[in-house]
């Protein structure tokens, strides 16, 4: 969750552009009173034109991730679009797209990518277009209503891992706080908070909501940095270390059989919000609509649940098993925030010598 | 004697007007128009593919961003790089790499040694099975000596602890040691895969002879061997220690954990793990570290100067091996223990781990095949495949004759602009690849509209030829130094056409090395990752990237079954390639 403080340093940083895109939607959701068959008639063409574009390019920088083509796949069922899709790391997907527009190539329509890196996009390389009012667009959760050009799809949540082996259940860290207990000195393997990633975020959210000293204390635990994720994961199975931070709760299915468990912390999870962006003079920009619209709705917002992301839009995680229930509906408990990446990582550096 | 001793090359050409020897020059010599219009359109064809790419990055880290964006030139990369911090890094980053490539060379010239020189039994088969873990993905064999020597629960210090009582760990990865090694792990099958053939197409009278005047074994080995690889030993340690400043992952994964920093991690930390990527900073230092780099090849011609070494003449050439008694039994046995370190070691993690459900845990009800069954049945994998194996011909084809090209105009002519283009060669070599890889997609990028290569299969093509010329032509730079100029006059005095020469003296004698080279440049692009994920377009992804995909996604085993199954396309190539060469040694 964004804070006051920085909701307000974001909204005087408003661009002109996004204001009216912001307004166009106000009035949208005012215009209860407007014969819905008129809006729905305008959507109706943007279908009709998306379907005869035919093909959707889509970037994405959640690499590897196999819901990608499934989603794809649905869209496609849908629509008839086919959907090409470009996997690469966030920094560099975002440069590919801002070489190849400053060259007049104007290659792909949509890409999918962070709350934090869309401000980039838009503030820094100006390669984004204003957000498409869509119908699913006003039916998300308020709080995913962004000032960014982002249509907000899900959030990926992030705990405590421990290894069961290692960790007594009496033992087990139930918040962030926990952390910070002097037994688990030399046993925290951490993602490394002094760059931008997993370990930054919590360092974010917890610096923010619990406080500086925390973070210190929990500095002062001789945490060990990796920046690989999942084979961090995989260390902690074997008993390397007894407990992995911040991890990606949905991971908890990919190992399943392994000595380990995934913990909700009782603070919440920090999150990192996830959605797609128009991408600027979209070679297929009705299909580029149906897709955000597409992402936004039922369909996909179940896909996600169903793994443990947060959906969007309310109501999408009945009937799920209770352990990706409880993933998915975990209390969403700080993410970063741009504008203050680099006085953030002066100060992870400083404290995380 | 068959050595011409030390014949310098200006010798050559004060007694022999355009070096009258020369099958190629002559060739040419007709019209020094054409020579000129040839050597214009090789200095153009490196140029795109080396100094383009550069400039484009030149201009990064003279600009305040990246181009095509506002802003202005200044010198504000170069100024942020001067810190002491750095100058600390850089002063580590130089004493790892030193680390690792004395002890690397050291090894790999015995190993090269061993394998052509001496009649150690199985040496055909060690051969092949030494250079394995080369042609291994750097991040599957990080994870399984992580799984093999972290201090916690590494099977060597549980065995350790075992077997002596001993609480502490007898080794840690994470450590000093442990990048090191790890980076050893690839630079003593790439050297020894480098300088093996030139071992192999030394002329062993110089040794016998030796041998008679009294020398030991050792002297030897020392003054005669060692002197004649001379070239061949200077470039392979150039290689390998400029490699050393730049390989990053073995600092990341091992280094990281330990607070151990290099250059490159800075570097891939300013452009991937800053609030926005610093490309000003990260190309600055790239530049700074390839000015330091230019120096050792400076050094290197310096060294070269004026000598010759060939070994290969017209006179009774006759490859044997030196009889080594019962110490065969000893090399054989350093061979071996070689190969069960560095290759049964961590490749045996792989093996076993592709067939549980999760590395490490080896238990009974976790045997599966589902790691296969998937890597089969994932069809982008097959059709990157498809497109790794197009490039992987292609590439490595063109990148070995283009290095040929080079080679021989730099060794064996008297050309102007000959080190010229033999510079040009080398300076991918002196980039990190991560921001080579982003001056590609900049000056592929950038190009005019009507171009068509950003965003086709054509991209990755010119990349991959341009990241591989420096070691194609370090490689047959070293054969053609070795190879006399006497056996090109022999074959046109006895009235061989140009075309006949060079194909019967330059191609057959020098086509070992040809070869080697080649296999190393195919599974370089293979491997290749950092300019590939930046050019690639969708279709035409590379076996590297589906592996990075896979492995950002958590399916370790399935990367490791991949990396098995392009290990065991290497056995192949290499037995074919080493079957041939002795069939044409045969003939010869």
């Amino acid at each position: 969750m964004t804070t006051n403080t920085s909701m307000t340093s974001a909204i005087q940083k408003w661009s002109r552009r996004f204001f009216m895109a912001a307004a166009g939607s106000l009035a949208i959701s005012a215009a209860a009173g407007l014969p819905a068959f008129a809006q729905d008639a305008e959507w109706q063409k943007v279908v009709e034109a998306g379907k005869k574009e035919g093909k959707l390019i889509l970037y994405t920088a959640l690499v590897g991730q196999p819901s990608t083509k499934q989603i794809a796949a649905a869209f496609t069922k849908e629509y008839g679009i086919e959907v090409e899709i470009l996997e690469a790391r966030a920094s560099e997907i975002r440069e590919r797209v801002r070489v190849e527009q400053a060259a007049g190539r104007f290659a792909a329509d949509v890409m999918f990518t962070s709350e934090g890196q869309t401000m980039l996009y838009d503030k820094e390389d100006k390669s984004v277009d204003p957000l498409p009012v869509t119908p699913n667009s006003q039916k998300i959760g308020d709080k995913f209503k962004l000032k960014v050009p982002m249509a907000s799809v899900m959030t990926i949540p992030y705990g405590i891992m421990i290894n069961t082996g290692l960790v007594k259940p009496a033992d087990e860290p139930k918040s962030w706080k926990d952390i910070a207990d002097p037994k688990w000195q030399g046993k925290i393997l951490s993602d490394d908070p002094r760059a931008i990633g997993a370990g930054y975020l919590w360092f974010f959210s917890t610096y923010d909501k619990i406080g500086e000293d925390y973070v210190k204390k929990v500095a002062s635990q001789k945490l060990v940095f990796t920046r690989d994720q999942r084979e961090s994961q995989r260390r902690t199975a074997r008993g390397e270390y007894s407990i992995y931070m911040p991890v990606i709760m949905t991971d908890f299915s990919d190992l399943k059989g392994l000595p380990v468990k995934f913990i909700i912390p009782e603070e919440g999870v920090p999150y990192v919000l996830y959605g797609n962006v128009m991408l600027k003079k979209a070679p297929h920009p009705n299909a580029a609509k149906l897709y955000l619209d597409f992402m936004q709705g039922p369909v996909v917002q179940k896909i996600y649940a169903g793994l443990g992301y947060g959906p969007v839009l309310p109501g999408m995680t009945d009937g799920l098993p209770a352990d990706v229930k409880a993933i998915s509906e975990a209390k969403l408990y700080g993410t970063t925030d741009t504008t203050r990446q680099n006085e953030m990582l002066a100060k992870s550096k400083d404290i995380f010598k | 004697m068959t050595i011409i001793h030390n014949r310098p090359l200006d010798d050559i050409a004060e007694t022999a007007p355009t070096l009258a020897g020369n099958a190629f020059t002559r060739a040419f010599s007709g019209g020094s128009l054409w020579r000129l219009i040839g050597m214009l359109v090789l200095i153009l064809i490196l140029g795109f593919l080396t100094i383009y790419p550069l400039a484009m990055l030149l201009y990064g880290s003279l600009h305040s961003t990246p181009p095509g964006m506002a802003g202005e030139f200044n010198l504000n990369g170069y100024r942020s790089i001067m810190t002491t911090q750095n100058l600390i890094v850089l002063a580590n980053t130089i004493g790892i790499s030193l680390a690792k490539t004395i002890p690397s060379l050291t090894i790999a010239v015995f190993l090269a040694w061993i394998v052509a020189r001496t009649d150690t039994p199985f040496r055909g088969t060690l051969e092949v099975l030494i250079t394995l873990p080369f042609f291994i993905p750097p991040i599957l064999t990080a994870m399984a000596w992580g799984m093999l020597a972290n201090p916690q629960v590494g099977v060597i210090n549980m065995v350790w602890r075992w077997a002596t009582g001993a609480t502490d760990p007898l080794v840690n990865i994470y450590s000093y040691g442990g990048v090191i090694w790890h980076m050893c792990q690839y630079s003593i099958p790439f050297l020894f895969l480098f300088m093996v053939d030139a071992f192999r197409a030394m002329d062993p009278s110089l040794e016998e002879s030796s041998r008679m005047c009294g020398a030991s074994r050792w002297t030897t080995f020392r003054k005669i061997t060692l002197l004649l690889m001379l070239p061949v030993l200077t470039s392979s340690f150039m290689l390998s220690f400029i490699k050393g400043i730049e390989t990053f992952e073995s600092a990341l994964f091992f280094g990281l954990p330990a607070g151990i920093k290099v250059i490159t991690t800075d570097i891939y930390e300013s452009i991937n793990h800053r609030a926005t990527p610093d490309y000003q900073y990260a190309t600055s230092l790239s530049f700074a570290i390839m000015g330091l780099m230019f120096l050792l090849v400076i050094w290197q011609w310096w060294m070269l100067r004026g000598k010759s070494f060939q070994t290969v003449t017209g006179k009774g050439f006759r490859p044997s091996v030196m009889e080594l008694g019962p110490w065969r039994w000893v090399t054989f046995a350093f061979c071996v223990l070689f190969f069960f370190i560095t290759v049964v070691l961590p490749i045996g993690q792989l093996m076993l781990g592709s067939f549980f459900r999760f590395f490490g845990f080896y238990t009974y009800d976790m045997l599966t095949l589902e790691h296969y069954r998937n890597v089969f049945a994932n069809s982008e994998f097959w059709r990157a495949v498809r497109n790794t194996m197009v490039l992987g011909l292609l590439g490595a084809t063109a990148t070995m004759a283009l290095g040929a090209i080079v080679a021989y105009i730099s060794v064996r002519t008297r050309w102007r602009g000959r080190n010229l283009i033999d510079s040009m060669a080398w300076l991918p070599w002196m980039m990190p690849g991560m921001v080579l890889g982003v001056g590609f997609l900049w000056a592929f990028a950038m190009l005019p509209g009507p171009i068509p290569i950003y965003g086709t299969i054509w991209a990755l093509l010119l990349a991959y030829i341009a990241l591989g010329t420096p070691v194609s032509v370090r490689v047959m730079t070293g054969a053609y130094h070795q190879l006399s100029y006497d056996l090109e006059e022999c074959s046109r005095v006895h009235g061989a056409t140009w075309a006949q020469t060079m194909w019967r003296i330059m191609v057959a004698l020098a086509w070992p090395a040809f070869a080697v080279g080649w296999v190393l440049t195919f599974f370089g692009i293979m491997r290749e990752l950092s300019a590939s994920i930046l050019l690639y377009s969708v279709g035409s992804e590379t076996l590297a990237v589906v592996l990075m995909k896979l492995w950002a996604n958590g399916n370790a085993e399935q990367v490791s079954v991949i990396g098995l199954m392009m290990m065991l396309l290497v056995i192949v190539f290499r037995w074919v390639q080493l079957s041939f060469i002795k069939a044409r040694i045969s003939k010869l």
